[in-house]
């Protein structure tokens, strides 16, 4: 965060309370106003928490780094389980100032990292609450797989407006799609990994009509790519679409009925460019919905 | 391409966003405008892979350069006033479908000899008869222009015509190059371009106004007092002497720019966000500005002055300007319109060269609250509510509040609200010329200008011209570096208001 912002403050805290939280950011907003020419921007757009544990601390991080002055915003980390203290709150809250193009003022975005004792991350719906800015949308990024039927899932869907998973993070999507399904009707759902697929779905719409009558979609790339340009194929053209995967990183070829596509003439986007993208996306995406519920695991 | 209807897979897909297969042809392709702003934003539509799949793009001017040269020329403006890092790959790919042919507009063989050109590019880029034709030439060339186009227009595909400002001289001018236009194409296919209308800030106008619930129910002459619109240029007239000497601030841009600025701000709401529908609304608009009588007009010229703290010569004094010039670099106006919403709320317009910054606003400025039960002196430093869009620079909407001053006592000042759309949005806004260009190739004319609008701004304009013949000013009246002559802030005292000088 520090190479890419203009000035940033920083406050840390162990076993802290919320009300030590906010009133580090303030003091914090206060400073950051003290050090350009004007009074920082707050302009946020949304509140935008984050379910980390552990092992994705460092990509978290990453991602945010390349997406703060695209979306102002009060992002919230929680990291389950990252205090040895069962009943501890500890915080590192961040403000970072981002100078505008062409202008002499700078946007402030707000980084709250709270790492939760075990017992603190049962209920993070309560520890959550006070931070969310009023009125604007909350979005919720679950690294990894989500702990479907868990009540730290339950709370923190029960809050957002949007859900943003990636499936390429999970051990076994094909199985796991049901489970995401079940929460279409309580919130708005985001995949990263569909995003990914956008460039071989347009693709393979250029198919049209011999996509039509496909029977077979044979991929080689990530599980999850996979079986969403699977289901979407079926949801779409209602009809039954096997899938042949040869796993791989990333999706390398896709044919349909042993018509290879051209490869998307398309850079990869970064985690940031992608989750942003997601961050735009408002409202339940109906295709999406319709090509998860279509997934499903392929006999050996 | 399948439709969505035939083709399940289309929905949700982000195509019908790219236009349709077409041949962009680009008249006056060696001026300034190809260079500066149509080069540009075709490489910033290709870099985000906005253009069609089969496209193409054909210069055409006088000068006598190879297809290799034009490539070249326009490869240095690209990098030059481009908004993006240059990259090889995205240039290559442009430059690949980008060709130029030599002519002279009149050249009956020449236009000949480029429809053929360009139906050889149909066979060979599958751009399917379909044409833009970009009208980047003096006012001059353009009937002929459009004569040799229509003549040799065919039935294959669709043809659209962008057509640059300014559109004619006057009420009467604009009147026949309409109907040289409409002699060969109708309406539909007519893109006048306005390019203030493809500015995303011009645009929030009608997202602040038709998509927030709080401000529609107090725009209107019950809770606004007046609204100012400012257009101020820094620059001088920047080598352009002969059209500026011809046109002067009310023709290139009082008649265009600050008339839709005005129609966009009073505007009632459409009942949708279609080109006929914005387009009725905007036309009402200029039908009901009535003609601003002497009194209410003021023109003005730049003398030397100091910009930046540099010496700037006076307009008379600048290359290939007649030293006894009457043009004007300056005009304001209090502007009337009169319909239930706003009759008796003025419209203090004013745009002018050389002025001490460029800034585009429009400036709504609320009444008083009616009875602040404050003490006169802890009130003293509190204006009233101002809803300030900045169309540039610093792009965005700030609201003047009244707020208490921390600590004993009620003291009060007024703070800015800033919502600065850098901030909030993606950083990069897209330039206007490449919004408008994409509009006009997907057949979208809800960003440019009809007919009669044009006929309406040149009504307004002809008449304060007529009133000016009558007398002649002491030109210069403004030294370069401030706000204008002390006439136009006469003009605001006269009503006990000043303009907003920050």
């Amino acid at each position: 965060m520090a190479e890419t912002a203009a000035h940033l403050e920083e406050w840390t805290g162990e076993d802290v309370s919320l009300a030590e939280v906010e009133a580090a950011l303030f003091a914090l907003r206060r400073e950051s106003c003290e050090e350009t020419e004007g009074p920082d921007l707050r302009t946020s757009v949304m509140t935008h928490i984050a379910w980390v544990p552990p092992g994705w601390h460092e990509a978290a991080w990453t991602t945010l780094e390349g997406m703060a002055e695209r979306h102002p915003s009060r992002a919230v980390l929680l990291v389950p389980g990252g205090t040895d203290n069962d009943d501890e709150l500890a915080a590192r809250v961040q403000v970072a100032a981002f100078a505008l193009p062409g202008e002499r003022r700078h946007v402030a975005a707000e980084i709250v990292e709270l790492r939760l004792g075990s017992k603190r991350a049962r209920s993070p719906a309560s520890i959550v609450m006070p931070l969310l800015i009023s009125g604007l949308p909350v979005f919720c990024r679950w690294r990894g797989r989500p702990p479907f039927g868990e009540r730290e899932l339950e709370e923190l869907t029960g809050l957002a407006d949007r859900l943003v998973v990636d499936s390429r993070e999970w051990d076994d999507p094909a199985a796991d799609y049901p489970r995401l399904a079940e929460l279409f009707e309580r919130v708005a759902v985001s995949d990263i990994a569909w995003r990914r697929t956008l460039p071989w779905r347009v693709g393979l719409a250029h198919d049209w009509p011999e996509i039509g009558s496909c029977e077979e979609l044979t991929v080689t790339g990530p599980a999850a790519d996979a079986n969403l340009l699977a289901g979407w194929l079926r949801s779409r053209l209602d009809r039954d679409v096997s899938l042949a995967l040869a796993t791989a990183e990333e999706v390398e070829s896709v044919a349909a009925d042993g018509r290879e596509l051209q490869k998307p003439p398309v850079e990869p986007l970064s985690s940031s460019e992608l989750l942003s993208a997601e961050l735009e996306t408002f409202g339940r995406d109906g295709v999406y919905e319709a090509a998860v519920s279509a997934c499903r695991r392929e006999r050996p | 391409m399948a439709t969505t209807q035939e083709n399940p897979l289309l929905e949700g897909l982000p195509l019908a966003q790219t236009p349709e297969p077409c041949a962009l042809v680009v008249f006056g392709a060696s001026g300034d405008l190809t260079r500066r702003k149509i080069f540009p934003a075709l490489y910033a539509l290709a870099l985000r892979r906005l253009l069609p799949e089969s496209f193409a793009v054909l210069g055409a001017a006088r000068s006598e350069w190879t297809d290799d040269e034009f490539r070249h020329q326009m490869e240095a403006a690209v990098r030059e006033f481009g908004r993006d890092e240059f990259r090889d790959d995205v240039w290559e790919r442009l430059a690949g479908v980008t060709s130029y042919r030599s002519l002279d507009f009149a050249d009956d063989q020449a236009e000949d000899e480029l429809i053929a050109y360009l139906e050889h590019v149909d066979g060979e880029r599958g751009t399917e008869g379909n044409r833009v034709y970009y009208l980047a030439v003096p006012p001059a060339a353009m009937p002929t222009l459009v004569e040799e186009l229509g003549r040799r227009r065919t039935t294959e595909g669709w043809t659209r015509l962008i057509v640059e400002k300014p559109f004619g001289f006057d009420q009467a001018s604009a009147r026949e190059l309409n109907q040289s236009i409409w002699n060969h194409f109708t309406e539909e296919e007519v893109f006048r371009i306005d390019h203030y209308l493809g500015k995303e800030t011009v645009q929030n106008m009608a997202a602040l106004r038709f998509a927030n619930g709080i401000f529609e129910p107090i725009w209107n002459r019950q809770f606004i007092d007046h609204v100012q619109i400012t257009v101020a240029e820094s620059i001088g007239i920047e080598g352009r002497a002969g059209y500026y000497e011809q046109a002067g601030a009310i023709r290139d841009i009082f008649q265009n720019h600050m008339l839709q600025l005005v129609a966009l701000t009073a505007m009632e709401p459409p009942s949708d966000f279609t080109a006929d529908s914005v387009r009725n609304e905007k036309v009402k608009v200029l039908k009901s500005i009535h003609t601003p009588g002497p009194k209410h007009v003021v023109r003005g010229q730049y003398g030397r002055g100091f910009v930046e703290g540099i010496e700037v010569p006076a307009y008379r004094e600048e290359a290939s300007v007649d030293p006894n010039s009457m043009a004007e670099t300056y005009i304001a106006a209090k502007l009337f319109v009169d319909n239930w919403r706003w009759a008796d709320t003025p419209f203090y317009v004013r745009t002018g060269k050389r002025l001490p910054r460029r800034e585009t606003t429009i400036a709504i400025q609320f009444k008083r609250a009616p009875h602040p039960p404050f003490a006169e002196a802890a009130a003293e430093e509190l204006r009233p509510n101002v809803l300030i869009v900045h169309v540039q620079p610093d792009e965005g909407v700030s609201l003047a509040v009244g707020a208490k001053v921390p600590g004993v006592g009620m003291k009060l000042r007024t703070v800015h609200m800033d919502f600065v759309y850098g901030g909030a949005f993606q950083v990069e806004m897209p330039e206007a010329y490449e919004r408008l260009l994409l509009d006009a190739m997907r057949g979208d004319a809800t960003l440019f200008t009809r007919a009669d609008e044009v006929d309406e701004q040149w009504a307004i304009v002809d008449a304060i011209v007529a009133a000016w013949k009558r007398d002649r000013p002491a030109f210069p009246n403004y030294a370069a570096g401030t706000w204008g002559p002390p006439s136009a802030d006469e003009l605001l005292r006269r009503d006990g208001r000043s303009w907003r000088h920050h």
